[in-house]
């Protein structure tokens, strides 16, 4: 634009001077045309005129700039120290940042990788607030799944899908494969197609036809050598034969647990998937609800009118299901928000810290370079007497700084490249869509931008600074050691109060966050993680089916494993701690349910053995244990945790209570035992209550899935083959799956609280650091600026510790500054992060004070140095200073 | 047309263009026809060297451009000095003096 101006300006200024030119010919007597022909004729074309001025005007810009550039790389080689100091504080900064940002880009930005990912969403059914689960998300029943997929307005497609394990063999090794049952609607609606073969059709999707499955591209390479004379064929999925249709790309594994609500269940990756074959029939509404559905919007609508018919189908529901009010409630969800899940407030927490550290940088580089431009100050006014306009030393200060930023700025996506490559091997694994976290076009725009933004921002203030000097002023005082550039020391140390500011910030967030680690760390979790081997067992059904039969065989494999060498306890159960969440159900504590069943109370329901509580070191707090002679002839019997006791028995004996599941098909039981509360998800979770029901006599829900934890004597990852073979003793063809220990399960669980405390804890570091230096650059400056006042002190008699004493103040003082409006700032900021917290309050006062007093501390040392320097001064030499 | 041009010395002509604005502001044909008249004819600046010149000043901020009427009523760009541009054209006098004197001396030996 301003381009095409010059331009125009310029042909209208040599067309004047040809109009002239003609002019002057016409007055010294020729004709017009003539006049107009002479003055065209000694102009020499227009077009040559004006290209001739363009060459000058396009070669003095870059000349200038290319002038400037070598200038500033001249100044900055002069100068190996500062400018190592500034490149590396800010490359760190750059780098760190953009490292962050990587990871929001990625799962906060970046769609997933489905067609038009965009329009997919997860309708995700809502747990009644009061049920206080410790989540949220519940699965969808049978009925409900129907209505959607076939009554839905806005949604184009709908997939219904259910995690379930599937006994692989006949192909090598048996194995247990994670697999999804999906409705022929997931196919369609994930936008993926397989790479070979094909998606279910409808028809497969019938009870009776849904023999068929789906491999993923790993399962195939790995079990089937890549052969694509695998459609067709058949491979035996829990001893019954299914037909492989289709393979689908690389990499797809959808859902992945991890970036899935623990809630649902889902296995790490689906290794296949087999129709999931909806009874169209009627269901008894007290099977199990553990159905998850995803769906596409409809083009044109939004996800509020999704939100909206959701809304309307809740209160049909309630209407038609007398008693459930407020269970039909879901959210209509992005899936990829779903993925991003519980990351999210974590990493913008995480940006935001690591945008302050940038921040601190950035002042401490200002206060760097004000500095070196107050040195310089005779330099530019010997400039600017030369003719040098203002523009040009703030264009060549702006140089140096965007020099310097943008060698900082390589660097910086060197240590991005970095960054990434740690995070993904230390990181927590269960950050979603970590393996797509990389340098893309986004990610270096990113770094490009801030740096340009840092390289302005820092250069701005001492360059403003250096243009307005005065020129005869400060020819006349010869630089440093003026009293006239005080502006210049206002300055700096308005930075330095708004880092020291910041600093407070960043520490005291990550000093709450580190006490809430320590709270999880030193939190009773219910139960003992240390040598306890645990693992997944999974009966096929088709050899499976009699509940007595399954059984029988527990008891036996609990027998063999109790005489493995080396195992002190053993037992089964549903779900391990730390292994997800548990089912739940609906409780009645009288014979007859409440009529009303809005009135049923809900509760956690786990299905275990006797050994249980002491392979995972559970203390029975009253009552006992699971016996052997509970069994399915004698009377129900449950165990139930203390939260459960302190809910419905407050101030009671609950062992000789009753209760039971919400519906008469289900006994009574008679509580006969009260364990601790044991955390299923995390730490920080507040235990809701629970009801343990030993596996010999219940058949709800289905037992042919239970995990296996084994307390040993010492390593108890020595003992795997040797349970193994334990196992494969009664039954050769049951795989072990999820070999784990409950150490490795609760190392899981913490590591994003420890990489959120460990990150925001070395940025806070960092942030102190940066301050202490700031501090320390001021206050040098400051005294040397006052050597000579400090000289006629000492050279009057002040006392060497009086000098002390007063640039002590002077630090001391501006750190107080900084650390009063930090704190102010930080009691307002720390209120956002009260969702982080466990165990300390936002505005806890003994993390403020301790953080005060640290930083008053460095505070201290960092003006130390200098104020030492000061005693030193010698007033003769002082004195003789120009 | 004289056709024996006298060669313009580089950074002669924008000391000639510098000391024809000293007095007061002047388009371009104004600045061509001043050289030609303070020369007594030596110097002829034709337009191709002319405006990359002032613009090439104009960068360096000793000139500042503005659009005005020429005497006859003609929308002209006029040319002034900006305190630069006289602070360079005292410094290129002073050296422009030097080096003249300095050549007399050194013809005047021989």
């Amino acid at each position: 634009m301003a381009r095409e101006q010059t331009d125009r300006d310029l042909d209208a200024e040599v067309r004047s001077y040809a109009d002239l030119l003609a002019q002057e010919n016409i007055r010294e007597g020729m004709s017009p045309q003539e006049a107009r022909r002479k003055a065209i004729l000694e102009l020499g074309g227009v077009e040559q005129v004006k290209q001739g001025v363009r060459e000058v005007r396009a070669g003095a810009s870059l000349d200038s700039f290319l002038q400037d550039l070598r200038y500033a790389a001249r100044m900055l080689r002069r100068n190996p120290g500062f400018t190592a100091i500034t490149v590396l504080t800010l490359a760190l900064g750059i780098g760190a940042s953009t490292a962050v940002f990587s990871l929001v880009n990625t799962i906060l930005l970046k769609p997933l990788p489905y067609s038009d990912a965009e329009t997919i969403v997860m309708p995700v059914r809502l747990a009644p607030l009061s049920l206080n689960l410790g989540y949220e998300e519940l699965n969808w029943g049978l009925p409900e799944s129907q209505l959607l997929i076939h009554q839905s307005k806005a949604f184009q497609s709908v997939g219904v899908l259910k995690n379930d394990s599937f006994n692989l063999t006949g192909a090598g090794e048996p194995a247990l494969l994670d697999g999804i049952r999906a409705s022929a609607g997931f196919f369609p609606t994930i936008g993926v197609a397989p790479v070979l073969g094909r998606a279910f059709t409808t028809e497969e999707d019938q009870p009776g036809h849904e023999h068929e499955t789906i491999l993923s591209y790993r399962l195939w390479l790995d079990r089937f050598g890549g052969n694509p004379d695998i459609l067709g064929r058949s491979v035996e999925l829990n001893a019954s034969a299914y037909t492989v249709v289709g393979v689908m790309p690389p990499g797809f594994v959808f859902p992945r647990g991890e970036d899935m609500p623990a809630a649902f269940h889902f296995p790490r990756e689906s290794q296949l998937w087999v129709p999931l074959a909806l009874p169209a029939t009627k269901v008894h509404r007290e099977d199990p609800d553990e159905l998850s559905v995803i769906a596409r919007l409809r083009p044109g609508i939004s996800l509020a009118q999704a939100q909206a018919e959701m809304n309307v189908f809740a209160k049909t529901q309630e209407r038609q299901n007398p008693g459930g009010q407020g269970w039909f409630n879901s959210r209509v969800t992005p899936l990829a928000r779903v993925v991003a899940g519980d990351t999210r407030r974590p990493l913008i927490l995480i940006l935001s810290a690591v945008c302050v550290v940038l921040l601190i940088a950035c002042a401490n580089i200002a206060s760097l370079l004000l500095t070196r431009s107050l040195a310089r100050r005779k330099e530019f006014s010997v400039r600017a007497a030369l003719g040098a306009a203002s523009r040009r030393i703030i264009r060549q200060l702006l140089t140096e700084s965007l020099l310097l930023a943008a060698t900082a700025g390589f660097l910086g996506i060197l240590i991005t490249q970095a960054g990434i490559y740690l995070v993904k091997i230390f990181g927590p694994s269960n950050i979603p869509r970590l393996a797509e976290v990389g340098l893309d076009f986004r990610v270096l725009a990113f770094a490009i931008g801030i740096t340009l933004a840092t390289g302005i921002l820092f250069g701005l203030a001492p360059a403003v600074g250096a243009s307005r000097c005065d020129l005869v002023e400060s020819l006349k005082e010869g630089g440093l050691r003026s009293s006239g550039s005080g502006a210049g020391q206002r300055l700096r140390k308005t930075l330095l109060v708004s880092e020291v500011a910041l600093a407070v910030v960043l520490v005291v967030a990550a000093g709450l966050l580190l006490q809430t680690f320590l709270h999880l760390l030193s939190v009773d979790p219910g139960f003992n993680p240390s040598r306890v081997l645990t693992f997944e067992l999974s009966l096929p059904d088709s050899k499976y089916q009699d509940t007595a039969h399954i059984v029988s065989l527990y008891r036996t494999l609990l027998d063999r494993l109790q005489s493995v060498p080396g195992v002190q306890a053993v037992g089964i159960v549903k779900t391990v701690p730390m292994g997800g969440a548990t089912d739940g159900s609906g409780i009645r504590f009288t014979e007859d349910p409440p009529r009303d069943s809005r009135q049923l109370a809900y509760s956690n329901f786990v299905v275990g053995s006797p050994g249980f509580f002491s392979a995972v070191r559970t203390p029975v707090l009253r009552g006992r244990d699971f016996l052997e002679t509970d069994v399915l002839e004698s009377a129900p019997v449950a165990i139930i945790n203390s939260a459960m006791a302190g809910k419905y028995w407050p101030g009671q004996d609950p062992v000789g209570q009753h209760v039971g599941l919400g519906s008469k098909r289900y006994p009574l039981m008679t509580v006969v035992g009260v364990v601790a509360d044991i955390k299923h998800l995390s730490f920080r979770e507040e235990p809701g209550p629970e009801i343990y029901v030993p596996f010999t006599q219940k058949s709800y829900p289905s037992l042919l899935t239970m995990q296996v934890v084994l307390r040993t004597k010492s390593d108890p990852t020595a003992i795997t083959a040797s349970a193994r073979d334990a196992i494969h003793s009664v039954d050769a063809d049951l795989p072990l799956a999820a070999v784990t220990t409950l150490d490795a399960l609760v190392d899981t669980s913490m590591s994003q609280p420890r990489f959120s405390v460990l990150l925001l804890g070395a940025f806070a570091a960092l942030a102190l650091l940066l301050a202490s230096i700031g501090l320390y650059g001021v206050i040098s400056y400051s005294v040397a600026q006052r050597t000579r006042e400090i000289g006629i002190r000492i050279a009057l008699g002040a006392q060497r510790r009086a000098v002390l004493a007063m640039v002590l103040r002077e630090g001391v003082g501006l750190a107080l500054f900084g650390i009063a409006i930090g704190v102010a700032v930080a009691l307002a900021v720390t209120q956002t992060l009260a969702a982080f917290l466990y165990g300390v309050r936002p505005a806890d006062p003994v993390t403020f004070v301790t953080v005060s007093i640290v930083l008053l501390g460095v505070a201290l040392a960092a003006s130390y140095i200098p104020a030492r320097r000061a005693t030193r001064v010698d007033p003769m030499v002082a004195l003789r200073h120009d | 047309m004289t056709q024996d041009q006298t060669n313009l010395l580089q950074g002669t002509l924008d000391m000639m263009i510098l000391k024809s604005l000293a007095l007061d502001q002047m388009h371009g044909l104004g600045i061509s026809r001043r050289i030609e008249q303070i020369t007594k004819g030596t110097f002829q600046v034709k337009p191709g060297s002319l405006f990359p010149a002032l613009h090439r000043m104009e960068e360096e901020g000793w000139l500042v451009s503005s659009w005005g009427e020429s005497e006859n009523n003609r929308r002209a760009k006029y040319y002034r000095l900006t305190k630069a541009g006289r602070r360079q054209l005292e410094s290129e006098t002073e050296r422009w003096g030097r080096i003249s004197l300095a050549i007399a001396r050194a013809l005047e030996a021989c």
